[in-house]
C-alpha cells in the first residue's frame, strides 16, 4: 500500500520535472529566451561533428524589402549547400542593438550578425570572430576597395566584410516639390538655400504639409553642419571639436524654420518619426524632405507612388559637409560560433556570388565587389540608378575627411532628441537647452574615455 | 519513519518550485545586488566601483529626477482613480441587476488584456492626434490635443490606460461588499438612515481591509509599470521625459545604454522606495483599517 503511494508520488514528481524541461526546448529562436540556446547549440555541435547538418542563425535589420531579398539569398545558399540551414532573425533597427547586446551577454548571439558603424565597439568587447584566417582562401576580397577592408580591420585583424557602401543623405519626395513648383536644389546648395527652399515649399504646400522634418535631433545632420562650418563633431583624439555657439546656431536655425511653419511641429514629429519606412511622413506625402541613409531609398520607395530622390547635405563657408561614402553595413560573425568555416563560406557567398548579388541588389547600399557592381549596373531599375548616381556624386565631391563614429552613439542620439524636444515644445529656451546639451555631451565624452 | 516519508514527499513536490526559485529568482536577485556596485556593460566583465552608481543617481543624472517625478505623478494619480472607479462600480453592481455577470465580465476584461503590448498599441492609435478619441471630441465641438506626443498630456494617456484596467480591483471589492452583513443595512434602514449614511457608516468601514489590500497591491504594481510606457513612447520615455517611468528608464539605462550596473542599482533603489511606501501603508493601517473579527 505504502509502496504504491510513494511510487506514485515519485512518478508524478518526475513527470512534472520533465514537463518543465520539455517546455524550454520548444522556444522558437525569435523569442529572446536564452535558456533554449545552450540546448540547441549543443545539438548543432553534435550534428556538425557528424558532418551532416549545420544550423546557423543570422540577424540583420532593415525594412520589408531587405528582409525579402536577404531571405531569398539565404534560400539560394541553402540550395547550393545541402545540409546547411540558416534561420533568419530580422527586425527593424529600433531595438536591434539592445537585443544583440542581451544575446551576446547570454552567450547566445546569432552566428552571422549585420553590424553598422559601431563595429569597433563589438570588436573591443571580443564579441566578433576574427575573419583573417579565412581571407584569401574562403573569403575573396581582391575585388574590394582596400579602404573598405581597412575600415573593418583592427589591430591587423579583419572582423567584418562590407555589405554595401552607403552615405548619409537627404531623402526628398519629388512629387511634393513638383506640386509646389519648387525646383530641386543642386549639389552645391547652402544652408541659406535650404531655408529659402523650405519656406517656399511650406507656403505652396499648404496646411498639414511641411517642407522638412526637424533635423536638429539627427546626429548625422548635425555632424554634416559642423563639417560645413569647419568644425567637427568628434575626432580620433577623443575630443569634440565644436563649441556651444555652434550648437546654438544649429538649434536656432531649426527653431526659426519651425516658427516659419516650414518644419514638422514637435508633437507631430514625435508621433511620426522619420526613422521607419512605415511611420515617415515623406512616404505618406506630407513632408518633402527628411534625413536618412542612401540605402534606405529602395525600401521607402516601395511604399509610395511618389518618386523619391536623394540630395546631399548643404555646404557651408568651409565647404561641403559630406564625407566620402562609407561602409554602411558589415557582415560579421559571432566570436563563439560553432561553425566558423560555414559562416565564412556564407560571407563570401553574400558578397561575391553573382546570383546572390543580383538578388540582394543594393538593399544595403552599393555592393563593394566590383564584378557585382558591374552586373547590377547593367540591370539597374530607376530607383537603383538614383542611389548609384548619388553614391558616385558623393564619392566624387566629398572632401577626403575621416569619419569617426561618436563613441556612445545611443546616448548621443537620445540626448539630441531630448534637446530638440525641449526646444520644440518651448519647454526651454535655445540657450538654456544647449547649455544642458553641452554639459551632457562633455560627460559622455569623459565617460567614453574611461572605457 | 512515517513522518520522514511525509516530509520527503512534501519536499519532492516542492522541488520544481524550489529549483525555479533558487535559479530564476534568488540567484538573479543576488547577482543584481552584486552588479549594482559595478560597472557592467554586458559584454565585458563587471568592474567594481562601490557606491558610485548610487552617488551618481542622485547627483549626476539629469534624467533621474524627471523619471522619479513622472513616476510619482503617475502612481499618485492612477492608483486613487483606479481604486475609486473600482469601488464605485463595485457598489453599483452590488445593487443587483439583470445581466450582472455580463457587466462584471466586460469591466474585468480590460484588466486581463490591458497589460499586453497589443492593447498599448491600440491605445496609442486611439489617443493619437488623428485617433478616434479626438474625432469624438470634435463631434462635441472640442479641439483635441495630441494626447500621446505632447509632453503636457502624454502622462495622462498612461494614467488613463492604467485606470481603464480597474476590473481586477473591482472584482475584489465586489467580493468584499458581499461580506458586509445584510442585517446591518436593515437595522440602519429601520433607524432611518439614508443611502449615503449607510455607505459611509457601514460599507466603507467594513470594506477597509479590502481597500487596504487593493491599495497595497495596486501601489506596488503601479511603481513597476513598464509595457505601457515603452510602447506608447516607442521606448524613448516620451517627449522630454514626460513618460519616462522608472522601469522604462531602468530598461533604457541597462539595455540601450548598456549600463547594467547602474540599472541594477536603480532596481534596488526602486525596491527601497516601494518598501518604504508599503511600510508607511502598513504603519498607517492601524488607524483606519477596521477588522470586524475583533482584532482591535
Amino acid at each position: 500500500m505504502l509502496k504504491t503511494k510513494s511510487a506514485a508520488v515519485s512518478m508524478l514528481t518526475l513527470a512534472i520535472l520533465l514537463s518543465a524541461c520539455g517546455n524550454n526546448n520548444n522556444n522558437s529562436n525569435d523569442a529572446s529566451a536564452s535558456s533554449a540556446a545552450p540546448a540547441s547549440s549543443q545539438a548543432a555541435a553534435s550534428q556538425a561533428a557528424s558532418g551532416e547538418k549545420v544550423e546557423l542563425r543570422m540577424a540583420w535589420w532593415g525594412s520589408d524589402e531587405r528582409h525579402e531579398k536577404t531571405q531569398k539569398a539565404i534560400e539560394l545558399f541553402e540550395s547550393k549547400n545541402p545540409g546547411v540551414t540558416i534561420t533568419p532573425e530580422y527586425s527593424g533597427f529600433d531595438g536591434y542593438m539592445d537585443k544583440l547586446n542581451t544575446q551576446i551577454a547570454a552567450g547566445n548571439a546569432p552566428d552571422l550578425i549585420q553590424m553598422g558603424g559601431n563595429i569597433k565597439e563589438y570588436v573591443d568587447k571580443n564579441a566578433l570572430l576574427d575573419l583573417t584566417p579565412y581571407v584569401g582562401s574562403t573569403i575573396n576580397l581582391s575585388d574590394f576597395n582596400q579602404g573598405l577592408v581597412q575600415s573593418a580591420t583592427f589591430d591587423g585583424k579583419l572582423y567584418g566584410v562590407t555589405l554595401g557602401v552607403n552615405s548619409t543623405s537627404l531623402m526628398y519626395n519629388k512629387a511634393l516639390f513638383d506640386k509646389a513648383g519648387v525646383p530641386i536644389p543642386g549639389a552645391n546648395w547652402t544652408y541659406d538655400d535650404l531655408k529659402n527652399v523650405a519656406i517656399q515649399l511650406s507656403e505652396k504646400l499648404g496646411k498639414d504639409n511641411y517642407a522638412l522634418y526637424d533635423l536638429s535631433s539627427d546626429s548625422g545632420a548635425f555632424a554634416s553642419y559642423l563639417g560645413a562650418y569647419g568644425k567637427k563633431l568628434y575626432d580620433f583624439d577623443g575630443e569634440r571639436h565644436f563649441e556651444k555657439e555652434d550648437a546654438v546656431n544649429w538649434f536656432t536655425f531649426w527653431a526659426d524654420l519651425r516658427a516659419a511653419g516650414a518644419v514638422v511641429p514637435a508633437d507631430v514629429q514625435v508621433a511620426n518619426p522619420p526613422t521607419a519606412a512605415d511611420t515617415t511622413l515623406v512616404v505618406k506625402g506630407q513632408v518633402a524632405i527628411q534625413a536618412g541613409s542612401a540605402s534606405q531609398l529602395a525600401g521607402w520607395q516601395q511604399l509610395t507612388q511618389d518618386t523619391l530622390g536623394l540630395l546631399m547635405f548643404p555646404s557651408g563657408p568651409a565647404g561641403s559637409g559630406m564625407v566620402p561614402p562609407l561602409s554602411g553595413q558589415y557582415i560579421t560573425a559571432y566570436a563563439d560560433t560553432k561553425h566558423p568555416e560555414v559562416v565564412a563560406k556564407f560571407i563570401d557567398f553574400m558578397v561575391n556570388d553573382p546570383e546572390a548579388g543580383v538578388i540582394l541588389g543594393n538593399t544595403r547600399g552599393v555592393p563593394p565587389a566590383g564584378k557585382i557592381r558591374d552586373t547590377l549596373a547593367a540591370q539597374a531599375t530607376p530607383v537603383d540608378q538614383v542611389m548609384y548616381d548619388y553614391i558616385s556624386l558623393v564619392a566624387d565631391t566629398a572632401p577626403p575627411v575621416n569619419w569617426v563614429q561618436f563613441p556612445v552613439d545611443n546616448e548621443l542620439i537620445a540626448l539630441m532628441k531630448l534637446t530638440t524636444e525641449k526646444i520644440g515644445f518651448n519647454a526651454k529656451s535655445v540657450d538654456a537647452a544647449v547649455d544642458e546639451f553641452m554639459t551632457e555631451v562633455d560627460k559622455l565624452i569623459a565617460k567614453s574615455k574611461v572605457q | 519513519m512515517q513522518k520522514y516519508k511525509t516530509y520527503l514527499a512534501g519536499y519532492l513536490f516542492l522541488l520544481p518550485w524550489l529549483i525555479g526559485f533558487l535559479c530564476l529568482t534568488l540567484s538573479p536577485i543576488g547577482a543584481s545586488f552584486y552588479l549594482s556596485f559595478t560597472n557592467y556593460d554586458l559584454l565585458t566583465t563587471p568592474k567594481w566601483i562601490g557606491l558610485d552608481n548610487f552617488k551618481s543617481m542622485f547627483t549626476d543624472d539629469y534624467r533621474m529626477m524627471d523619471s522619479i517625478k513622472v513616476t510619482l505623478q503617475y502612481v499618485f494619480l492612477s492608483v486613487p482613480f483606479r481604486l475609486a472607479f473600482a469601488l464605485g462600480l463595485a457598489v453599483l453592481l452590488n445593487q443587483g441587476m439583470k445581466f450582472l455577470g455580463f457587466y462584471r465580465t466586460i469591466y474585468y476584461i480590460p484588466s486581463l488584456l490591458g497589460g499586453s503590448v497589443a492593447i498599448s498599441v491600440l491605445w496609442k492609435q486611439v489617443f493619437d492626434q488623428n485617433g478616434i478619441f479626438n474625432d469624438g471630441l470634435a463631434f462635441l465641438g472640442i479641439q483635441g490635443h495630441n494626447w500621446i506626443a505632447d509632453p503636457r498630456y502624454a502622462i495622462y494617456s498612461l494614467i488613463g490606460l492604467s485606470v481603464w484596467q480597474f476590473g481586477s480591483v473591482m472584482i475584489i471589492f465586489l467580493a468584499g461588499l458581499k461580506q458586509v452583513p445584510g442585517e446591518l443595512y436593515e437595522a440602519a434602514t429601520v433607524d432611518g438612515a439614508g443611502v449615503m449614511r449607510k455607505f459611509w457608516r457601514i460599507t466603507m468601514p467594513l470594506l477597509t481591509p479590502v481597500i487596504f489590500f487593493n491599495l497595497t497591491i495596486t501601489l506596488i504594481q503601479s511603481f513597476q509599470t513598464f509595457t505601457k510606457a515603452f510602447i506608447i513612447s516607442r521606448g524613448t520615455g516620451g517627449p522630454i521625459n514626460s513618460t519616462l517611468l522608472y522601469s522604462l528608464y531602468l530598461y533604457i539605462k541597462g539595455f540601450t545604454f548598456m549600463e547594467m550596473g547602474y540599472a541594477s542599482a536603480m532596481a534596488w533603489l526602486l525596491l527601497v522606495i516601494i518598501a518604504a511606501f508599503t511600510g508607511l501603508l502598513f504603519l498607517s493601517s492601524r488607524y483606519w483599517v477596521y477588522y470586524s473579527d475583533g482584532r482591535d
